[in-house]
């Protein structure tokens, strides 16, 4: 009927025909044993929730309450025996090489049960894929080796992710903003490092983490163009914590104030500035910022997508429970139409959130940054190849200056302006519908069950203030729905538009 | 807005804003911290004596029980107001009324008598009362026995307002007589109550709340028995609007701090108000939240007016204004940002506060249903 070309013509229109149906593109392509895999890692999920988060997160939450300064150390320390902090880390550095979509399945199950739980895991995760996506392997293998011995000796080692400043939130998350912005992380160049000054606030696990993945400028006038990523270490000299906040929700995942005063950060824990860009690109210091924080980006919303929809689970779980014990005018609740009306838009919020992020993560595995790792012969070489064989012949590579461009190249210049904002694009949709799914069904399961929902033992009110967080953070979802304009629409269906008002 | 319908309430206004900003304001945050619902008597002492004084916890209750028999219009101009600083206090307001309510509405002028004038402080004067219940929706409620010429109460009653702070309580209970549930005058102070620890609730901690358990404690009907269920009905809906009215005053709020805010703010080198989506958010909670003093000042009129439907107006309106004030805190939350989410700004407090508003007098959907009864009844 149609010739070939015609067709592919027609396919490749706005709305590009592949771009918008990825699960059945790359469903087919996704290695057999990631699913049985990631099977394993849900069931884990479960057990986990199940046997340590639920007995123990409203106490938490009430003691987060009781004591301002109370850090849930002891956690951490279970889930770093768990062996938690290492499980998604690939195993040419140690880690148990978990594929990272599936940490998206983990973060919804814990996350139905307690945000704050789930993101004293999930960020540290989020520091992991920040130092990853700076392509730089010498300073991966460093950081993660120390994850991977924190695990072995019992003293957890976390990382986190230091970017948002006092005077600059949602500046940081976007170049041309960030060029316009009031920055205030200084970073000077000495002889043999830098000199760090500043501060960071609202670092989520700052105080429970030993490594720091910290943005600062050259020129605080010019951020955009002189972004340097320096790994800071707590205890380093003039570097400081101050305040942890006194949030809303997720009060068991500490947010800290990160102090910078005269810190000297040696040479080799400078993962990238613009001097060591020349080395692999001709691109811009500012587009290769930007694509840097768009592929940290595309990982991590696509991962706060799936704490929406662990929130949006967790009030539908909640409400349900109660609509299944209650009844009305002697007639249990869930025989009336309206109850199981409402019920069913909350599970199809959940299973449409859903179906966004891994949406998003598709993109990721075959478009963006977890295309290496998930393209099949590599996979099932990493998956099946004994311990030994990374340890004897693939960490040792890692030093080397060859790996090193390799890698860089790989994640931060060769890829395709359209991959970039496909993943980009979906992974701000995940972020803010999923988020706005979940605060959309705290409020429906409130309006539910009336004053029981409003009492902590319940656990829908802790929802409820916990799943507010998810749309202000990792991007507001103002930004994120900006985003998605301009890296889905703008391309193919409105060039003309311009970003960010001038 | 209450007061360009009604000039007659400026002096009232001016008095309660100066109140709530002067006593109420610089106490919202300490208010709110754990452990939540342990009022501080003296403090409460305080700042009640003074609208205690001026009539103002009495302000529907008729002038021969000492109140300054005001219609609904003043009652609801002032939980506004206290609302924009500080909705428990509103909650506390309210409950007080409420039980007053259901004592006028049953006829019960000894109680009443016995109570209010004489009432020589806050604990006496302020009666608990279960404010987010509808006793008629209750599975299981206490039940009461009589006796020769008074009754005793035995079993639970979750979720009382000042429960642990009142001398007196306005509660539901069974009688074995009786089909409908009754309303009783209990004294807390009672051997035979149990009180809960202050319950650990989303929002406006400031006014406790508790469970209790009753034990053979001797109680006074109010009005007749069976007839609960009557008086509640008469006092929820005339009183339905001033739970909207206390959720137009959070609103108010929300759009003042997010508005204060955005101006200071500077993100992309400009403030932060001057980005288009940033007013659109703006201005959509302006809509809103005129839109709900609209509701709240048209349904007083139609109350004051005994408009002839004036009943499932003021359900119907009530429960639009809960929709958007639900809405409305949420954007001001957002937009300040990861500091809205903090304690040390009001937004995340009205986050809370304006979703423990929306269950008072019963949950959302079973007032809907109420609603709609009533409509096409
Ligand atoms: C509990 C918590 C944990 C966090 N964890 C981390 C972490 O681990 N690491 C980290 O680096 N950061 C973290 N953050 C910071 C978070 O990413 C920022 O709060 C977020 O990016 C928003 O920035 P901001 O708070 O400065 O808000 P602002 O940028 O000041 O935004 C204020 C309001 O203005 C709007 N706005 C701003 N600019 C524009 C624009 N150009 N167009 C339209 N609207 C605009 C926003 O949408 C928002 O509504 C955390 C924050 C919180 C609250």
């Amino acid at each position: 009927m149609l010739k070939r070309s015609e067709v592919k013509s027609l396919i490749s229109r706005f709305p590009r025909f592949e771009d918008n149906t990825l699960s059945m593109y790359y469903g087919p392509r996704m290695p057999k044993a990631m699913i049985k895999e990631t099977e394993e890692v849900v069931a884990l999920a479960r057990k986990f929730k199940e046997e340590v988060v639920r007995p123990l997160y409203l106490d938490l939450d009430r003691k987060t309450h009781e004591d301002l300064d109370y850090i849930p150390e002891e956690v951490v320390k279970k889930a770093n025996e768990l062996g938690l902090y290492t499980m998604w880390i690939p195993k040419m550095f140690g880690g148990k090489g978990y594929n990272m979509p599936s940490l998206s399945f983990f973060n919804e199950e814990v996350g139905s049960v307690c945000l704050g739980f789930a993101n004293l895991i999930g960020v540290h995760y989020l520091g992991m894929a920040a130092v990853m996506m700076l392509g730089n392997t010498r300073i991966m293998k460093k950081i993660l080796g120390d994850v991977v011995a924190g695990e072995k000796t019992g003293n957890p080692c976390l990382i986190s992710y230091a970017i948002t400043e006092p005077t600059a939130g949602t500046d940081v998350e976007e170049v041309d903003l960030e060029a316009r912005g009031r920055l205030v992380c200084h970073a000077r160049k000495v002889d043999g490092g830098y000199i760090l000054n500043g501060s960071k606030v609202f670092i989520s696990n700052g105080h429970l983490s030993t490594w720091h993945t910290v943005y600062a400028y050259g020129d605080l006038k010019r951020g955009a163009d002189t972004k340097v990523a320096l790994m800071v270490r707590t205890g380093m000299k003039g570097f400081s914590f101050g305040r942890h906040e006194n949030k809303m929700g997720q009060r068991a995942c500490p947010a800290s104030v990160l102090i910078f005063e005269d810190c000297f950060v040696p040479d080799e824990l400078v993962v990238l500035n613009p001097d060591l860009l020349k080395s692999f690109t001709k691109q811009s210091p500012r587009d290769i910022n930007m694509r840097h924080i768009d592929y940290v980006f595309s990982l991590s919303r696509a991962g706060v997508g799936s704490f929406g929809i662990g929130a949006a689970r967790g009030a539908f779980e909640i409400a349900l429970k109660y609509a299944n014990e209650t009844e009305i005018d002697g007639k249990p609740m869930v025989d009336y139409e309206w109850v199981q009306c409402r019920l069913a838009e909350m599970y199809a919020n959940v299973r449409l959130g859903r179906l966004a992020y891994m949406e998003s993560n598709l993109a990721n595995q075959h478009r963006g940054a977890y295309n290496l790792l998930q393209m099949k012969p590599i996979y099932y070489y990493s998956k099946y190849l004994p311990e030994m064989y990374f340890k004897m012949f693939v960490t040792p590579l890692l030093n080397s200056r060859m790996a090193n461009w390799l890698m860089s190249k790989w994640y931060l210049d060769w890829q395709k302006p359209e991959d970039q904002n496909l993943t980009t694009g979906l992974a701000s949709m995940a972020k803010f519908s999923c988020t706005d799914f979940g605060v959309r069904n705290c409020q429906m399961a409130l309006e539910l069950m009336g004053r029981a929902g409003l009492r902590h033992d319940s656990g829908a009110e802790k929802v409820l203030r916990d799943a507010k967080l998810l749309q202000i953070y990792e991007g507001t979802n103002q930004l994120n729905r900006i985003n998605l304009f301009k890296s889905l629409i703008s391309p193919q269906a409105s060039p003309r538009a311009a970003f960010f008002e001038e | 807005m209450l007061t360009a319908l009604n000039k007659d309430l400026k002096p009232f206004e001016e008095l309660i804003t100066s109140f709530s900003k002067g006593e109420l304001k610089p106490h919202v945050e300490e208010h709110d911290r754990f452990p939540f619902g342990t009022l501080d008597v003296n403090l409460i002492e305080d700042a009640f004596r003074k609208i205690f004084d001026l009539g103002f916890l009495g302000i529907m209750l008729p002038e021969k029980f000492s109140g300054i028999g005001q219609g609904i219009s003043a009652m609801c101009m002032m939980l506004g107001h206290v609302a924009e600083v500080d909705a428990s206090y509103s909650l506390i307001i309210l409950t007080s009324s409420l039980s007053q309510q259901i004592i006028l509405n049953a006829g019960a002028e000894e109680i009443a008598e016995k109570i209010y004038p004489s009432a020589n402080g806050a604990r006496e004067y302020l009666i608990a009362f279960p404010s987010f219940t509808d006793p008629g929706q209750a599975t299981i409620l206490p039940q009461a026995s009589s006796g020769r010429n008074s009754y005793t109460i035995t079993g639970k009653l979750d979720y009382l307002v000042l429960g642990n702070f009142s001398n007196w309580a306005v509660l539901p209970a069974r009688t074995a007589g009786s089909k409908g549930y009754s309303f009783f005058l209990v004294n807390l102070n009672d051997q035979g109550v149990t009180k809960s620890d202050p319950i650990f609730s989303l929002g406006l901690h400031a006014c406790p709340i508790v469970d209790i358990a009753l034990d053979n404690v001797s109680a006074q009907i109010i009005g007749e028995e069976g007839q609960g269920q009557k008086y509640f009905e008469m006092t929820s809906r005339i009183m339905h609007v001033t739970t909207a009215a206390i959720n137009a005053g959070i609103m108010r709020g929300s759009l003042k701090e997010a508005i204060e805010y955005t101006k200071e703010r500077e993100q992309g080198g400009k403030a932060v108000i001057n980005w288009s989506e940033v007013r659109m958010l703006l201005a959509n909670m302006a809509i809103k939240s005129k839109a709900a003093e609209l509701c709240v000042t048209q349904t007083c009129k139609a109350i004051d007016e005994n408009l002839k439907d004036w009943g499932w107006i003021s359900i119907a309106s009530t429960l639009h204004v809960h929709d958007l004030a639900c809405d409305v805190v949420t954007d001001g939350v957002q937009l300040l940002g990861g500091y809205g989410y903090m304690k040390d700004y009001g937004q995340e407090k009205r986050y809370r506060d304006a979703r423990q508003v929306q269950a008072l007098l019963g949950s959302v959907p079973l007032k809907k249903l109420a609603l709609i009864n009533e409509h096409v009844a």
